[in-house]
C-alpha cells in the first residue's frame, strides 16, 4: 500500500527518536576534544568595544578577559584580570590591581597601559559599551599608576560603576594600533580578528555561519576541570531554525544548543543521553503602553487592560518555564520586593476601570508591536487578543523590525499604543532596571512608555548617587510600589533560559546576568 | 450567435483534456471553500481572534481533522478561512495589475513614438529585477501586512501587463481593416473598444488565469519569509512560516497549509494551460 | 561582425546600462520610504541618544537624500556597495563571500534542470497523450505550482529526519574546512584539490536545496523540449518514412533536440535570472549561506543596504543573461535585429 509507506516516512520523520544517531561522535583536534555549541544568531561584529548581543557576548568572553568577571546564581563579581580594586570613600576613585601572570595571546602581559588604552578606546568609539560609563568617566581620568596599578577617577559618584565593569574587555593595544587604519582604532581588523588575553583564541571566524575557537594553551589563570580534561577548542555553529538545530543535537553533530522554543523541552527530554538545563532568567517581558499619547495615556485604560489581562496564558505559552513578575524588577535583582496588589486578571476590577476610563464601553482598537519574527511576543500578541476582546476593545497584532520599532518608540506622537519589549538588565545593580522609569530614558527602546512622574524620576537620580545600601534599598522598594501604581506597562513574566546538551557535556554554569543563550565556555569540557 | 458556440466548444475541449479537468476540480474546490468557508469551518472563532491554549499542538483527530497549531487554532478552520484569502488576494492582485498594465500598453501600442519609449522603457525596468527580489525590499520598507504585500506585488506585477497589451496593440494596429476605420474617421477609443481589446481577451485571460496562481504563491512566499500577513489572520504562506518551528514533531501544522497552496496554484496553472491551448493556441511555447 | 548587428548589440547594451542607472534609482527610493531610523540599529539595543547620532554622522544619515544618493552611487562606481548598518561590515565584502554559495547552488539546480528536463520532455513526446504524457504535464505545472519552500521542507523531512540519508541544512559540516578557494565554488575546489572527501560531503548538503530549486527550470525545459519533438514527429518527411515503416529514432532526435536547442537556451537564461530570486526562499529553508539568506535576514532586520546590493547583483545577474540571450537570437536570428 503507497500510502501507508508515505505515511510512514512522514512519521518516521515526526518521531525524531526513531532517527539515527550512530555515527557521530565528538569533534577532536588532535588528543583534545572539541566542543559544538549551536545558536540562531550571527556574530558579525567581534570588537569587545563596538557591539554586544548574547552570541557576540559570549565569544567575546572567551577570546578577551575583563578586570572583574560575572560568576554563578546569585551572579557575583570575582577579580579576574585586576587582584583586587579599593575604592575611596566619598566613591569617586577606584583603584584596580592587576594579576602579575596575565598574558595575551602574543605573550605581552596585559599591565596597566593595556586597561588604561582599552577603556579610553571604548569611550572614544562611543558604541557598543560606552553608554554605561560614558557620563561618569573620562578617558583623560584613567591613570596608569604603575605597570600594574590603574586608577579611574569618576565624575561623580555612581554606585553601580563596578557592576558594570565586568564587560569592558581589555585589549591588547600593540596589535590594535599595528592595524590601525586611517586612525579607525583599529576597528576594521578587530571585526574579525581578536587582540585579547582570553581563555580562547580565534581560529576561524565567519561570523555568519561557525566560529572556531582554540583553547589557549597555557592560559594565564589555568583551566577549572584541569590541564588533563581541558577542550581542545569550541566551534560555535549557526542554525537559524530550530528544527534543524534540535535534528543536529540529536545526530550528534553538536553537543550543545540554545534558543530551543518551550514546546521542545518534552520532547528533548525523552531523547536518551539528552539533558535540559532549565534556570530562571533575569529578562524581563513587559508590554509598554504608550501613556503620554492616545487611548492608553488614560491610566484607567491601562488598569483595565492590565486586569483583563491572562497572565496565565504567559505560563501556559511557555510550557511552565517563566515565572510571572511580581515588580517591575527580575525576582533575583538585588533590592526587589514583591509589590502588593500588582494586577492579574479580574475582570470585575477590569470593567470597572474600563467604566471610569474615557471609553466605558470599549469599542477601540488598540496596536501591538512585536519585534518581526520572534516568536513568543506573537503568540503572547494573540493572548492579549483574546483577553480584550472581554472589553470589546480589538487589537492589531503587528510585527516590525526593530528599527522601525524603536524608531516609532521614541517620540510620544509615534510610539504604539502597546510594544512588547524584553529588557535584560546588564548588571545587578537596581538601578539598570529603575533607569528606565527616568525622563533620561525617553526616546530609548526601554523608554517608549515615555513614563512620566517627576517624584519617582527624582528618587531614582538620588538612589544612583547614595552610598548608603541600606537607605538605598528602601528607595528602590518605593520606587518600586509608585511605578507599578501607575502602571506604564503590563508586568509580565521573566520566561526561563534553556539549553539542551548531550550528557557528556561538563562544567556548565548558568549565571542569570548574562544573556538569555549566552554561555560562559571557560569551564566546560567534555567527559568520556 | 457566435461566442455560446465557441464556449461550448471550449468546454468540449477542456472536459476532454485530463490535465485541465483537473485544473477545473481544484479550482472550482478552493472556490467552493472561499464562498462557504465561514459557514462550513468547525470552529469560526479561531480565526476571529480566540485561543485555546489548552489544546495546543494536537495531533489530528476526529475533532481536530488537521491538528491544532501553537496557540490551540484548528488548522483545518486556519486553512479554509485561508482559501478565501488567498484567493481574494490573489484575485486583486491580478485584477489591479492588469488594470494599471493593460491600459498603459494598449496607449504605448496604439500611440507608439516617444510616449511608447517611456511606458516600455519603465516596464523594462520593473522587469529587470525577478519580482520576489523587488517585492521583498519593498515590503520590508512599508512595513509587512497583507495589504503591503499586495501593494508590493501588484507593483512589480504591472510590467507583464503592458508588454502583453502593447504587442497586441501593436500587431493589430498594423492589420489593413484598422487603418480601413481609422482612415474613415473611426475615433480611436472606438477602434479600441471594439478591435483591439476582444482580440486581446483569449491571451489575457489566460495571462490571468496563470497568474492568479503565481500571485497566491508570491503572497505565501511573502508570508513564509515572514513579509506576509499579520496574526492572526490565518494566510497559508504565514502559517508555514511558523509551523517550521515546529517540525518535526508537528509536521501536521506544515503539511496542510503547503498543500493547499500547491492544489490552488496547481489548478489556476493547470486551467490556465488548459485554456491556452483553446483560446490561444499559437503562443505555445516557454 | 556587420554594421547591423553592432549596432544592435550597442543599442542593447547601452538600454542596460540605463535600466541598471533606473533600478539604483528604484532601490534607493524604496529603502527611504521606510519609516525606520537606521541609526538606532548601527548604535545598538541599549545606545543613549549621544551614541544614536553619532552613528547618524559616521553614516552620512544626516546629509539630506540627494547628497546621500550622490555618495551612493559614487561607492557603486568603486564597486563599493556601502556599509551594513546592523553589522558597520562592508557589504560588498559579504557579498563576495556570500555570491560563491548561491552560484554553486544556481548552477548545479541548472544542470539538474537540463539532465532531467530535456529527456523528459522527449519521452512524453514520444508517448504524447498517454498516461506518462499526463503525468509529466501534471509534473511540469506543479514545477512552478509547488511553493519551493514548502517543498523543501518536505524533502527534509523525508531524507533528513527521517531517513537520515542527508543533512538538514547548511554546506558542509562544522569541522569540515571547506577547500582553499581557487574558483570560489566549494565543489569545483575540492575536485581541484583533490578533496574526495570533501566534495562527497559538500555534494550531501548542496542536493536537495538545487533538486527544489531545478524544479520550475526543469519544468520549462521539459514544456519546451516536448513541444519541439512533438512538431518534429509531425514533420512532413517523418511520417513519410513512418509510412514506409521505419522510424528513424535517431534522425529524429538531433532534429528534434536541434530545434530545441535556441528555445532551450533561452528558456536557461531567462530561468537563470528567476533562479537567483527563488533562490531566496531556498537559501532561508536550507540555511545555505548565499546572497538569498543574507538578503532576508537583512531585511527582517530593516538593514537596507545589504538588500540594496542583493537587490542590484539579482537585477544584473538578470540583464547580462537575457542579453546573452538577445544576443545569441541576434547573432542566431537576424530578423530580430530591426526590433
Amino acid at each position: 500500500m503507497p500510502q501507508t509507506t508515505r505515511r510512514a516516512v512522514l512519521l518516521g520523520g515526526a518521531a525524531l527518536a526513531l532517527a539515527p544517531t550512530a555515527g557521530f561522535t565528538f569533534e577532536r583536534d588532535g588528543a583534545k576534544k572539541v566542543m559544538v555549541f549551536s545558536g540562531n544568531q550571527a556574530v558579525p561584529v567581534l570588537d569587545p568595544h563596538m557591539r554586544y548581543d548574547w552570541s557576540t557576548r559570549m565569544i567575546q568572553q572567551s577570546v578577551y578577559d575583563g578586570l572583574l568577571k560575572y560568576v554563578g546564581s546569585p551572579p557575583q563579581i570575582v577579580p579576574w584580570l585586576a587582584e583586587s580594586y579599593d575604592t575611596s570613600p566619598d566613591g569617586l576613585t577606584y583603584t584596580f590591581h592587576l594579576a602579575a601572570n596575565a598574558k595575551f595571546h602574543d605573550g605581552s602581559p596585559v599591565d596597566a597601559e593595556a586597561v588604561r588604552f582599552s577603556f579610553e578606546r571604548a569611550l572614544k568609539m562611543n558604541a557598543g559599551i560606552a553608554w554605561m560609563l560614558k557620563d561618569f568617566l573620562k578617558p583623560e581620568k584613567i591613570v596608569a599608576v604603575d605597570a600594574r596599578t590603574v586608577r579611574f577617577t569618576l565624575e561623580a559618584a555612581f554606585s553601580p560603576f563596578i557592576s558594570y565593569v565586568p564587560w569592558w574587555y581589555i585589549v591588547n593595544p600593540a596589535l590594535v594600533k599595528a592595524n590601525e587604519v586611517d586612525g579607525d582604532l583599529g576597528r576594521k581588523w578587530m571585526t574579525e580578528n581578536g587582540a585579547g588575553s582570553g581563555p580562547f583564541k580565534l581560529r576561524r571566524f565567519d561570523g555568519n555561519a561557525l566560529i572556531h575557537l582554540d583553547t589557549a594553551p597555557g592560559y594565564w589563570k589555568g583551566w577549572p576541570m584541569g590541564e588533563e580534561k581541558r577542550l581542545g577548542g569550541v566551534i560555535y555553529r549557526i542554525i537559524r531554525e530550530s528544527a534543524p538545530r534540535k535534528a543536529a543535537l540529536q545526530r550528534r553533530e553538536v553537543d550543545i544548543i540554545t534558543n530551543i522554543t518551550p514546546d521542545d523541552i518534552g520532547q528533548l527530554e525523552r531523547l536518551p543521553g539528552v539533558k535540559i538545563e532549565n534556570h530562571p532568567g533575569f529578562t524581563t517581558f513587559g508590554i509598554k503602553f504608550n501613556t503620554k499619547e492616545g487611548p492608553t495615556a488614560d491610566v484607567n485604560l491601562r488598569k483595565a487592560i492590565a486586569y483583563a489581562f491572562d497572565y496565565d496564558s504567559l505560563i501556559t505559552i511557555h510550557n511552565g518555564a517563566a515565572t510571572l513578575m511580581t515588580s517591575p524588577f527580575p525576582a533575583s535583582m538585588a533590592g526587589h520586593i514583591d509589590v502588593p496588589n500588582i494586577p492579574r486578571k479580574d475582570l470585575a476590577k477590569a470593567r470597572e476601570y474600563l467604566s471610569r476610563s474615557a471609553y466605558p464601553n470599549g469599542g477601540i482598537e488598540l496596536e501591538y508591536v512585536h519585534v518581526q519574527g520572534l516568536e513568543d511576543p506573537r503568540r503572547i500578541g494573540l493572548a492579549l487578543l483574546d483577553s480584550l476582546r472581554a472589553l470589546n476593545i480589538s487589537v492589531n497584532i503587528v510585527g516590525q523590525p526593530w528599527t522601525t520599532m524603536v524608531s516609532r518608540g521614541s517620540k510620544p506622537d509615534t510610539a504604539p499604543n502597546m510594544t512588547s519589549i524584553y529588557v535584560t538588565p546588564v548588571g545587578t545593580d537596581p538601578d539598570t532596571v529603575a533607569y528606565q522609569y527616568h525622563r533620561e530614558s525617553w526616546g530609548l527602546y526601554y523608554g517608549m512608555s515615555h513614563y512620566d512622574n517627576p517624584e519617582v524620576w527624582q528618587m531614582i537620580s538620588t538612589a544612583r548617587a547614595e552610598t548608603d545600601t541600606a537607605r538605598r534599598m528602601a528607595l528602590y522598594a518605593e520606587i518600586q510600589r509608585r511605578i507599578v501604581d501607575d502602571q506604564p506597562e503590563i508586568f509580565g513574566m521573566v520566561a526561563n533560559r534553556l539549553w539542551s546538551m548531550r550528557d557528556y557535556v561538563k562544567g556548565f554554569a548558568f549565571s542569570p546576568v548574562r544573556f538569555t543563550g549566552e554561555v560562559d565556555l571557560y569551564p566546560m569540557w567534555i567527559e568520556g | 450567435m457566435i461566442l455560446p458556440r465557441r464556449l461550448r466548444l471550449a468546454i468540449f475541449l477542456l472536459t476532454r483534456s485530463f490535465a485541465s479537468m483537473l485544473g477545473i476540480v481544484l479550482v472550482t474546490v478552493i472556490l467552493g471553500l472561499a464562498l462557504l468557508g465561514p459557514v462550513i469551518v468547525p470552529y469560526p472563532d479561531h480565526v476571529a481572534g480566540g485561543i485555546d491554549l489548552a489544546n495546543k499542538l494536537q495531533s489530528p483527530s476526529a475533532a481536530h481533522w488537521f491538528g491544532t497549531d501553537e496557540v490551540g487554532h484548528d488548522i483545518l478552520t486556519r486553512v479554509i478561512i485561508g482559501a478565501r484569502l488567498s484567493l481574494l488576494v490573489g484575485i486583486g492582485i491580478t485584477l489591479a495589475a492588469a488594470a494599471i498594465g493593460v491600459p498603459l500598453g494598449i496607449l504605448a501600442g496604439l500611440v507608439g513614438g516617444p510616449v511608447r519609449e517611456a511606458i516600455m522603457r519603465l516596464t523594462d525596468l520593473f522587469l529587470s529585477v525577478p519580482g520576489l527580489v523587488l517585492a521583498i525590499a519593498l515590503v520590508a520598507a512599508l512595513g509587512p501586512g497583507i495589504v503591503n504585500a499586495m501593494i508590493a506585488l501588484i507593483l512589480v506585477w504591472w510590467p507583464g501587463y503592458v508588454r502583453l497589451a502593447d504587442s497586441k496593440a501593436l500587431s493589430i494596429r498594423a492589420e489593413p481593416y484598422i487603418e480601413a476605420a481609422r482612415v474613415a474617421g473611426a475615433p480611436t477609443f472606438r477602434i479600441l473598444w471594439r478591435h483591439v481589446l476582444p482580440n486581446s481577451l483569449s491571451p489575457l485571460i489566460v495571462k490571468m488565469s496563470m497568474d492568479v496562481g503565481q500571485a497566491i504563491l508570491a503572497v505565501a512566499s511573502l508570508g513564509f519569509l515572514g513579509l506576509g500577513a499579520k496574526p492572526p489572520t490565518p494566510e497559508w504562506g504565514a502559517m508555514i512560516s511558523i509551523a517550521r518551528g515546529y517540525l518535526p514533531e508537528w509536521w501536521w501544522y506544515a503539511v496542510y497549509p503547503g498543500a493547499f497552496i500547491y492544489a490552488a496554484v496547481l489548478g489556476f496553472n493547470l486551467l490556465g494551460d488548459g485554456l491556452r491551448d483553446i483560446l490561444d493556441p499559437r503562443s505555445h511555447r516557454g | 561582425m556587420d554594421r547591423g548587428l553592432t549596432l544592435y548589440l550597442a543599442r542593447r547594451i547601452g538600454l542596460a546600462g540605463l535600466m541598471l542607472f533606473g533600478l539604483i534609482c528604484l532601490t534607493f527610493v524604496i529603502s527611504n520610504v521606510a519609516p525606520s531610523d537606521p541609526a538606532a540599529l548601527a548604535a545598538g539595543p541599549d545606545a543613549g541618544r549621544s551614541q544614536i547620532e553619532q552613528a547618524r554622522r559616521e553614516y552620512g544619515l544626516d546629509k539630506p537624500l540627494p547628497e546621500q544618493f550622490l555618495r551612493y552611487v559614487g561607492d557603486l562606481a568603486q564597486g563599493e556597495f556601502g556599509r551594513s548598518i546592523a553589522t558597520g561590515r562592508s557589504v560588498g565584502t559579504d557579498l563576495l563571500r556570500y555570491l560563491p554559495a548561491t552560484l554553486e547552488l544556481c548552477i548545479l539546480a541548472m544542470l539538474i534542470g537540463v539532465l532531467v528536463g530535456v529527456p523528459l520532455g522527449v519521452l512524453s513526446a514520444v508517448l504524447k497523450d498517454g498516461p506518462i504524457d499526463h503525468v509529466t504535464r501534471i509534473f511540469a505545472v506543479s514545477g512552478i505550482a509547488m511553493p519551493p519552500f514548502w517543498f523543501g521542507l518536505l524533502l527534509q523531512l523525508a531524507f533528513a529526519t527521517g531517513l537520515g540519508w542527508l543533512p538538514t541544512s547548511g554546506r558542509l559540516s562544522v569541522m569540515t574546512l571547506p577547500p582553499d578557494p581557487i574558483t570560489g565554488l566549494m565543489l569545483v575546489d575540492a575536485v581541484l584539490r583533490g578533496q574526495w572527501d570533501v566534495f562527497r560531503e559538500g555534494l550531501s548538503y548542496i542536493i536537495l536545496p538545487a533538486i527544489v530549486l531545478s524544479f520550475p527550470c526543469l519544468a520549462s525545459i521539459l514544456r519546451v523540449n516536448r513541444g519541439e519533438m512533438v512538431e518534429t514527429l509531425r514533420a512532413d518527411y517523418i511520417t513519410a518514412a513512418r509510412a514506409h515503416g521505419v522510424t528513424p529514432w535517431r534522425m529524429i532526435c538531433v532534429h528534434a533536440l536541434r530545434n530545441a536547442m535556441l528555445p532551450t537556451l533561452a528558456i536557461i537564461g531567462l530561468r537563470w535570472g528567476w533562479m537567483m530570486s527563488s533562490t531566496v526562499l531556498v537559501e532561508t529553508v536550507f540555511d545555505w549561506p548565499g546572497i538569498g539568506l543574507y538578503a532576508v535576514s537583512s531585511a527582517i532586520a530593516g538593514d537596507f543596504k545589504p538588500v540594496m546590493g542583493v537587490t542590484l547583483i539579482v537585477g544584473l545577474n538578470f540583464m547580462i543573461a537575457s542579453l546573452i540571450v538577445d544576443l545569441l537570437y541576434g547573432v542566431l536570428d537576424p530578423r530580430l535585429r530591426e526590433g
